[in-house]
Formats: structure tokens, C-alpha cells, sequence
């Protein structure tokens, strides 16, 4: 029996765009719905894609399952970050912060609900927005990027209360240390700054670059990924990943791993790692690495843990990176299946 | 219509026929001898046949009676299969329940070992400075040097000042003496001046 062979279709010219397109795409950001059934991806086009998780995941998923159910141009430069609240998707791009609906988000032709522009010292600058974190307990809105400065925002009034200075060089990451309500940010100057929110004080600086242990000078000094357990923090970029005692500032464990890593996560025991390579990296604390799972991108941007309750059954990890996939893992050992723009 | 029914009969009577092999044959057959013995006419014949037919009817008896059982142990099994799943369901919704509990001792576990973890990467880091005791141990010793030290500069400054104040002693007398000495000289100086001018007076 002859088996089917392809048939070439000439393809047009829209065709082709798109397929260069997706070529060219990397996903900077990622982020879940509060329902948990909804992830949003955020691209260098400055397009938006809302996958549905729970129809991907369901036992009759087909192909057009993996695909988005709405994409939109949200902005005209990158989609940097990207954080949600309880109603709201908040984006972040080249200098602009952005408020979409997730009810209105899932049906076409959706608006932004709001678009402010922290206030940057001229008005050529345009600097990026690398990285935004929300604190619950104020109803406020962190970003933070090119300008080198922590912007407070107020989510009720859209105002800009404060701005934190004290980084030398544009910051990459921001994270939240919950039970003294501190902000860690970690910026391309080498140094991971704690902030005391209440008093708008820089409270502790961690040079990472100076400890011999962890410097690698060959990478540099830039500070990509930060993650806090209150007590322990762990990061990494170009001196190696570590994980660190804030109240010691000692570093306590360096983990064995070559290339810089993009995005760390506390899970449960174990801290999740991703960056240059394919995989996704899965340590114990104490230094070892328990398992690294290859994924489908050559380098990886963004991992997001949906660990919300009011969707138990869609309970997944995702990441993505240098490619127009979203790499969606049921369970930490295998990559399940890929999400595609 | 006709067709329909015709293979319901067709199915049932296949049907049945699978058990006994022949059953109804055997009721044709009977049918059949009833029919020649009513017409047959000689006394033995006729009793040979009569014979011939009752076992006929007993044999049929005897399935029909086998088939009943059968009927009845399959009501029975059926009864013992709904217990039995009965069963299974409940050991099923027993197991969903240890699971989950499994699952949150997994949790536990999991953050005991994330303690664990931390307290060996603190301890590590720990290890790498000097025990307390020691260091304690060290400072005590030097502690003591120092006060010896200090004891033993004391007392060679008291004896400096001891010495000092002899030699000062020994110096002021030393003075003494010599101012007395010339004292003297001076003394007996002028007593000789005096004798000098007493002996040039009494020659007028």
C-alpha cells in the first residue's frame, strides 16, 4: 500500500510571514488566570495569546486545543512582564504598564481598562518595564527596569506614590519577602537591595559578585533571577545559582550549574531552575540536583507554577522562552506537551 | 415485518437449541410417536411404544428441570456479583480517601525535608567557622598572658622608681657632704687668717 505522500501547497505571503514569525518569537512572560483554567503568554511582538489549560488538559484535547483561544496586540514593544490580579491581567512593556479584563480578554476585540506610564526624570526616556510585582497587603503594583528605580503604584488610583533608588545599573527582578513585607530586586549592577516598603528605605545590600564562592567573572556580575522563602533566597544570573541565608547574608549552597540561569522558583522542597539550556532544573536544597527535564526551547524565559485552588485539576508547570512554545508539565518528571502561538 | 420476526424466531430458537442438542427435536419425536401409537393397533407394539414415549417425556423433564436450576444459580450469581461490586466500590472509595491522606503526609514530609535541608546548609556554613569553646578557650589563655604581662611591667616600674629614689637619696647626701667639706675649709680658711693677724698684733 503506497503511503501518503504531502502534498506541496504554494504558500502565500501572509503565510509565510506568520511562519517566520513564529520563527523569530520569543515568550518573555507568562501568567495564569485567577480561575487557573487560563494561561496568558506575552511575546517580543508585543502580541498576548490566552491558552485554555483545562481544554488542553482535558482527555479529548485535540490539536486546536493547543493552540490560543484569543491572541491580541497588546503592545508595540515586548511584552516584558506580565502579573494577575484577582479580575485583572496587568502587562508591562517598553515603558508603559497596561490593565486588561480577564472576562473581556477571552472574547475579540478586548481593550485595555488602563495604560499609566511611571514617572520617568526626562521624557526621551523610554526604559523598559523588566519586571512588576504585586503586594496584596497595600492593593499596589511594583515595576521596575531600565531606569533603575522601584516605582510604586497604587492599583485603586493608578497614582505613583514612591520610587525607590539605589541600583546603579537596570533592574531584572523583583521579588517579595512576605513576612517582614520587604521587596528584593536584583538588577545588571551585581547586587540584590532589600527595601523596607514602609519607610521607602534600602535596608540591606547583598553584592553577590564579591563572595568568591559564587562569582563567575566570565559571565559577569548581572543579577537575572531572584526568589524568597522569607527566611532563604536564591539567586543567579551571571555569578552562579545560590542560595542564600538573608539574615547572615552568607551564601549556603551553590548549585553545580554552568549555564545562567533566567527564572528560579521555590516549590515545595525543591527550588526550580531554568535558563541557557533546555531544561528545567530541579535542586534540593542542599546543593544536588534531583532531576532536569529537557523542554522544547533551546533557551528558557519564564517558568509558572498554576497552583491556584479553584482549578486542582489543572495543576501544572509552564515554561517558556526562545521559541513560540509553552512547554506545559503535568508532572515535574516529563514534559507533557507543548502550547503553541 | 415479516422479515423482522422471522429472525427473532430464528435467533430465539438458536438460542435455545444451544443447550440439550435436541430438545426440541425430542419434542417433535414425541409428538410424532404419539401420533403412530394412537394409530397403531397391536397391544404390544402399542405398550412397547407407550414405554418408549414416557422415557421420551422424562428425558424432557429432566432438561426442563436442568435448565430451571441453571436459571436459578444464575439469578444467584448475579446477586453475588452485585455484592461483590458493592464491595469493590466501597474499597475503592476507601483507597481515593488513603490517597489523599497519603497526599498530605507527602506534604508534610516534604516540608520536613526542606527544614532538614536548610538546617544542613546553616550548619555547613557553621562548620567553617572555629568552635566557640576554643575560641573562648583561646581568649582565656591570652587574657591571663596579658595580666602577667602587665604584672611583671609593674613591678620592673616600681623598681625603676625604687632605684631612682636611691640614687636620689645617695646624690642629695653626696651634695650634703660636699657642701659640708667645703663648709670646713672655708672654716679653717678663716681660722688661719685670724691666727696670722693675732700673731703680727703682740710685737708692739
Amino acid at each position: 500500500m503506497e503511503r501518503a505522500v504531502p502534498l506541496a501547497v504554494p504558500l502565500g505571503q501572509a503565510e509565510v510571514f506568520q511562519a517566520l514569525q513564529r520563527l523569530h518569537m520569543t515568550i518573555f512572560s507568562q501568567s495564569v488566570s485567577p480561575c487557573g483554567k487560563f494561561l496568558a503568554a506575552g511575546n517580543n511582538y508585543g502580541q498576548i495569546a490566552v491558552f485554555s489549560l483545562s481544554a488542553a488538559l482535558s482527555s479529548e484535547a485535540k490539536e486546536e486545543s493547543k493552540k490560543p483561544v484569543v491572541t491580541f496586540q497588546a503592545h508595540d514593544g515586548p511584552v516584558y512582564s506580565m502579573v494577575s490580579t484577582d479580575r485583572h491581567l496587568l502587562s508591562a512593556g517598553d515603558g508603559e504598564v497596561k490593565a486588561w479584563l480577564w472576562v473581556e480578554m477571552l472574547k475579540k476585540g478586548c481593550k485595555e481598562l488602563w495604560c499609566h506610564q511611571p514617572p520617568y526624570r526626562t521624557s526621551l526616556e523610554v526604559p523598559e518595564i523588566n519586571a512588576l510585582l504585586l503586594i496584596p497587603k497595600e492593593n499596589s503594583l511594583l515595576l521596575a527596569g531600565g531606569d533603575c528605580q522601584l516605582h510604586v503604584m497604587d492599583l485603586e488610583t493608578g497614582t505613583f506614590t514612591r520610587a525607590l533608588r539605589g541600583h546603579t545599573d537596570y533592574i531584572h527582578c523583583l521579588a517579595l519577602r512576605e513576612r517582614s513585607p520587604e521587596v528584593l530586586s536584583g538588577g545588571e549592577d551585581g547586587a540584590v537591595r532589600l527595601w523596607d516598603l514602609r519607610n521607602s528605605k534600602e535596608v540591606q545590600t547583598i553584592e553577590v559578585y564579591k563572595h568568591e564562592e559564587c562569582s563567575r567573572p566570565h559571565n559577569g556580575r548581572w543579577i537575572g533571577c531572584l526568589a524568597t522563602d522569607s527566611d532563604w533566597m536564591v539567586c543567579g544570573g551571571g555569578p552562579a545559582l545560590t542560595l542564600w541565608h538573608l539574615r547572615s547574608s552568607t551564601p549556603t549552597t551553590i548549585f553545580p550549574m554552568r549555564a545562567p540561569q533566567k527564572h528560579v522558583t521555590f516549590y515545595q522542597d525543591l527550588i526550580l531552575s531554568a535558563g541557557q539550556g533546555c531544561c528545567v532544573n530541579q535542586w534540593q536544597l542542599s546543593g544536588e540536583l534531583k532531576a532536569q527535564v529537557p523542554g522544547s526551547s533551546p533557551g528558557l524565559l519564564s517558568l509558572s507554577l498554576n497552583q491556584q485552588p479553584t482549578a486542582p485539576e489543572c495543576k501544572v508547570l509552564t515554561a517558556a522562552g526562545n521559541s513560540c512554545r509553552v512547554d506545559v508539565f503535568t508532572n515535574l518528571g516529563y514534559r507533557a506537551f507543548s502550547l503553541s502561538f | 415485518m415479516g422479515a423482522v420476526t422471522d429472525d427473532e424466531v430464528i435467533r430465539k430458537r438458536l438460542l435455545i437449541d444451544g443447550d440439550g442438542a435436541g430438545d426440541d427435536r425430542r419434542i417433535n419425536l414425541l409428538v410424532k410417536s404419539f401420533i403412530k401409537w394412537c394409530n397403531s393397533g397391536s397391544q404390544e407394539e402399542g405398550y412397547t411404544q407407550y414405554q418408549r414415549m414416557l422415557s421420551t417425556l422424562s428425558q424432557c423433564e429432566f432438561s426442563m428441570g436442568k435448565t430451571l436450576l441453571v436459571y436459578d444459580m444464575n439469578l444467584r450469581e448475579m446477586e453475588n456479583y452485585e455484592k461483590i461490586y458493592k464491595e469493590i466500590e466501597c474499597s475503592i472509595a476507601g483507597a481515593h480517601e488513603k490517597i489523599a491522606e497519603c497526599k498530605k503526609q507527602i506534604l508534610q514530609a516534604k516540608r520536613i525535608r526542606k527544614n532538614r535541608q536548610e538546617y544542613d546548609a546553616l550548619a555547613k556554613v557553621i562548620q567553617h567557622h572555629p568552635d566557640r569553646h576554643e575560641t573562648l578557650k583561646e581568649l582565656e589563655a591570652l587574657g591571663k598572658e596579658l595580666e602577667h604581662l602587665s604584672h611583671i611591667k609593674e613591678s620592673v616600674e616600681d623598681k625603676l622608681e625604687l632605684r631612682r629614689k636611691q640614687f636620689h637619696v645617695l646624690l642629695s647626701t653626696i651634695h650634703e657632704l660636699q657642701q659640708t667639706l667645703e663648709n670646713d675649709e672655708k672654716l679653717s680658711e678663716v681660722e688661719e687668717a685670724q691666727e696670722a693677724s693675732m700673731e703680727t698684733d703682740p710685737k708692739p
